[in-house]
Formats: C-alpha cells, structure tokens, sequence
C-alpha cells in the first residue's frame, strides 16, 4: 500500500482546507493532523512490515493509476522526512505565533513532504520530475512567505536556478525517450545499456547531473543556496537543509546512478571531484560567515559533499557510507537549524557578532548544539564519526588515496568553524543586553533532546543500526 | 532512424536550438524580473518541443502527449509562483529590477 503515503496526505490537505479553515479553533486541528501524519509515516517506515508495502490497494491504484516500489533506501528517507518534518512542526508552534499563517505553514509542509515521499517511490524519471516540481514549488512559497523583501529574494533566486535545473532535467529526459523509447527507469537502462557510448546520451546524462547538482546546491552551482536557507523562517530553514535538498537532489543522485546510468568511471569521476571540490569550499567559506544560519548553510554544501565522495566511489561500501552520512546529516543538520532558530526568536538575531555567553541562559540549546558540531566534525562515539570512517575506508579500499586524506583533512576545517561558532554564539562572557534570556519553549527542546539523543544512539549503538538499516542498502547496485 | 525522421529530427531541431538560445539569451542579459520569468518559460517551451519530437520518431505520440500536458501545468504552476514573487518584491521597492535584490551577501 505504498500509495497511501501519497493520497492519504493529498487529500488531508483537501479536507483540511474545506472543512477546518472556518475558524481558528478549528485549524489547531492541523497541527495534530500533521503530527500524527509524521509519527506513522516514521512507524511504518521503522518496521518496514511486508504486510503494509508489498500489497497494493487495487481498486485505489488502477483508480488514479499510480505504481510506486520501495526499498531500504526509501525506508531511510521516510524516515528522515517524517524526522526532520516533525522537527519543523515542532519550531513552527514555537515561531510562528498568528493562527493562520501556522495554518498555512502546515498545508504547505505537508505538500512538501507528500512531493519527497514520491520522489524516493517513483520508478519512472517523468513523475521524478512531478514531484520534485510538487516539493519545489511548495518550498518556494515556504522561503517566501513571510513576504520580507530579504525572503522574496531568497525565493526567487531558488526559483530561477531550480526552474534552470527543471530545464535541464528535462532536455535530458528528452534525449533518453528518444534514445530509449520510454520513461521508465528499467526502459531507460536498458536503452543506455545498447547504445553506451552515443554522444547524444552522454550529453543527456551530464545535463540530467547538471540539474540535479542545482538542485542539490553542490559547489560550482550552491549560488541559491546560502541565501535561500538565511533568507527562509527558521521553520521553513530546518526543512530545507534538514530533507528536501536531500530528497531533490542528493537521494535522486543516489538513484539516477546506480540504477540508470551505467556505473562507469567517467560519472564517478566527476562526482568525486565535485565532492571535494564542495567539502572544501563550503568550509572555507563558512569559516569567514558572520550569520548563524549562512554558516550552517555553507556547512551543509560541505556535508554534501562527503556524501557525493561516497557515492562516488561506486563500490557497496561507499554507498552504504553515503547513505549514513545523509542520514546522520539530516538529523544534526536539522538539530544546528532546530537551535539556530531558537536563538533567533530568543535574541532577534542571527548575526553572531552581536551574541555571545548565551548558553548560561539557554544550557539546553547549548549543550545540544556541541553535541550537533562534533558529531559533524566526526568525533569518535557520536553518528557523524562512523559515516565519514566508512566513507573514507570506502575510498581507500578503491586506491583514492588522495580523496581519502582530503576527506579527513577537511573535518579539521570543519571543527574549526564550529569551534569559533560555539565560542561566538553560546561560550565566554554574556554579552550585555541578553540579561533578560530565557530558554526555548518545552516543545523545541523537546525536539532538540530528541534529535541530540538520536546523534549520540546511533553513535554508540552503530553496529545494530548499521547492519540492520544501513547495509541491505547495498542492495540496489546488484540491480 | 530513415531519412524521412532524420530530415524531421533536422528541422524540429532547428527550432528547438533557437529557441533554447532566446531562452538562455534572455535569462543571462535581462535584469528585469518578469523577462526573466518569460525567458525560463522559452526555456520550457523549447523542451516542451523537443519531447514532442522525442515522442513522433520513437512512434510514442500518446506518451508524449501526455508529458506535454503535464509539463504545461506544471510550467504554469511555476510561473504563477514566480508572478506571486514579482508583485511582491514591486510592492516593496516600487521596480522589478533584480539589482533591487541585494541584501543577501557573503
């Protein structure tokens, strides 16, 4: 029943503005619509019972002909969505005081979602595309909402670049129906399988990476990034970096090419160099950012970044280390972003020069907030260690020695940031004029707790999380 | 592919390339918001032409077609999307000029 993951939120939303916008007592009821939306999309993703997605709803599927398949790839990005969307639930009660707006909020969170849990069930490359518009056009109008003119500007730059990569993703899904006659994932493969070394489907793949490197906002193409996540409420930022350049971008990366471009040399290549070149630059860049969330915004590309060196490496092990990696990123991502905004609604900026010593008013975002940095810096027990260890095991065992030993250079980069982040914003003396601090309201906390809990679980109990949920990964290259 | 798809295939590009370079022409020279909206929808439009000629020598006419509509209210949806932006960014500061569009640096 894997169509239920589309149609029961699809018309949640039709119903909810029918019935439920008359007044505000009733669009409180939104909040707990999507809540419970979330918490079983998570469940049923959790247990992955047979009973649940291998069965299909006849009557309901042929009726709006729909066909989706999963696999643990799309286990792990359920899981993520439903994370990092309850996560932004959670900071939209909290930030977004008037009734109506959070009303809306909700409508266009549960769209978006709806449009990344297509992406990662499709099996054909042009409802790829539907729904990446569908998560695309809701979080435009996410980033603009607030209708500032800083936030209209984050939106439209998004707007064009990703309206260029909607482009190109479809010149090249041109190309592929005329070389190959269909849409289909397995008509495309077995299309480029005859006719390899055709310079038309050469084109037709770099464009399609093109497109989904913009989308991703990987380095030579990030221009739209930094300004879309700073530019964003501190809800819509937490969703943003926390899944849907994730599911847009790098999930589909992960797809497109181990199951439809031949996993040749050349594509790693590329994707390897584009890697390195997106670790490094993101992090240099972001140790000169005075802007709490701009910094994370560059962090993020450099996160990225290890996940493409993995992918990249096209051996079982790399991908499983990538697939990690996206999602220990997008639960310490999101907890950065959690508290960022916390601190912004607490202190009325993000600028860090004018914060400092807030932790001994906020312990809780505080401490949190080390346990995010040094997970991503890659400190032994916690998640973001043993992603990036596999990552460069993975790179070593190929004899990219040179990838490898840039890949754990630039963790240092990274600490350093986050370092000078930490004592900028949370450490030293309390800066006069944030006497009057208080902490987070319990709900947010709640979130952080939960996700920090999660950072240091999947640390310490690694193997069990790895074999069970991480390793049957693999299994897509055997395809 | 005969003759008679190659000669098809020759003229459809043409038109598709000119279009494609009015598009692409348009987006990197204008610095007016509602140019640029209508030079990504030349872009979409050039593709849109391309898919359709995908669809005729493959013999998959249906399947394209379908495609086509698709990516039409899609297109549709996007440019909406981005008038909603311009009119927005207008109240604000009284032009459509991007330049108008600085704030965010670094």
């Amino acid at each position: 029943m894997p169509s239920l993951m589309i149609l029961i939120p699809l018309f949640g939303v039709i119903i909810l503005n029918l019935v439920f916008a008359s007044n505000d007592k009733m669009k409180r009821a939104a909040f707990w619509f999507a809540l419970a939306l979330f918490i079983s999309q998570i469940a049923v993703a959790i247990f992955h019972h047979p009973i649940f997605w291998n069965n299909s709803l006849k009557p309901l599927d042929s009726f709006f002909k729909v066909s989706f398949f999963v696999d643990h790839l799309s286990f792990i990005m359920f899981i993520c969505i439903g994370m990092v969307s309850i996560a932004s639930l959670f900071v939209a009660k909290y930030t977004i005081t008037e009734e109506g707006g959070r009303f809306k909020f909700i409508n266009l969170l549960i769209l978006a979602s709806l449009g990344m849990s297509g992406i990662i069930m499709v099996k054909d490359i042009f409802s790829l595309y539907v729904f990446m518009e569908i998560t695309a056009v809701s979080s435009f109008l996410l980033i603009a909402y607030p209708k500032s003119l800083e936030s209209l500007e984050g939106a439209f730059k998004y707007l064009i670049l990703s309206a260029v990569a909607t482009v190109l993703m479809l010149s090249a899904i041109g190309i592929l129906l005329l070389a190959s006659g269909g849409t289909s994932f397995f008509a495309i493969a077995s299309g480029i399988a005859e006719a390899r070394n055709s310079s038309l489907i050469v084109f037709a793949i770099g464009l399609f990476i093109c497109g989904l490197f913009i989308k991703g906002g990987l380095v030579p193409f990030h221009g739209w990034l930094p300004d879309a996540y700073t530019a964003a409420p501190a809800s819509v930022s937490v969703l943003l970096a926390g899944v849907v350049t994730k599911a847009a971008g790098i999930y589909t990366m992960i797809r497109i090419v181990t199951s439809l471009f031949p996993y040749n040399q050349p594509v790693n290549n590329v994707l390897m160099l584009v890697g390195t070149i997106s670790i490094f630059v993101g992090a240099i860049v972001a140790i000169g950012q005075d802007n709490f969330k701009r910094m994370l915004a560059y962090s993020s590309i450099s996160q990225m970044g290890y996940i493409i060196l993995g992918l990249g490496t096209g051996t079982g092990l790399g991908i499983a280390g990538a697939v990690f990696h996206l999602f220990n990123h997008s639960v310490f991502k999101s907890l950065l972003f959690v508290n960022s905004a916390a601190v912004e609604k607490e202190t009325g900026t993000c600028d860090m020069n004018k914060l400092g010593g807030i932790s001994q008013k906020m312990p809780v975002t505080g401490a949190t907030s080390v346990i995010a940095f040094l997970s991503t810096c890659g400190i032994p027990p916690l998640s973001g260690f043993w992603s990036k260890i596999i990552i460069v095991i993975a790179l070593w065992q190929t004899s990219h020695y040179a990838y490898a030993c840039l890949a754990v250079l630039a963790s240092i980069i990274t600490l350093a940031y986050f370092l000078s982040m930490q004592r900028r914003v949370f450490f030293g003396k309390l800066r006069s004029g944030l006497e009057g601090l208080k902490e987070a309201d319990r709900g947010v906390l709640a979130v952080s707790i939960i996700l920090a809990a999660i950072t240091i679980g999947v640390g310490v109990f690694f193997p069990f999380f790895f074999n069970i949920f991480i390793l049957p990964v693999k299994e897509i290259l055997v395809r | 592919m005969n003759a008679n798809s190659w000669q098809l295939f020759s003229t459809f590009g043409f038109f598709i390339i000119l279009l494609f370079a009015c598009g692409a022409y348009c987006l990197v020279v204008t610095r007016n918001m509602i140019r640029a909206i209508i030079g990504i929808e030349l872009l979409i439009k050039a593709v849109t032409l391309l898919i359709i000629l995908a669809g005729k020598i493959t013999g998959r006419t249906s399947l394209a077609q379908g495609l086509v509509m698709t990516i039409i209210v899609i297109e549709v949806v996007i440019a909406a999307t981005a008038a909603g932006i311009a009119l927005w960014v207008f109240r604000h500061t009284d032009s459509l000029d991007v330049r108008s569009l600085r704030s965010l640096k670094g």
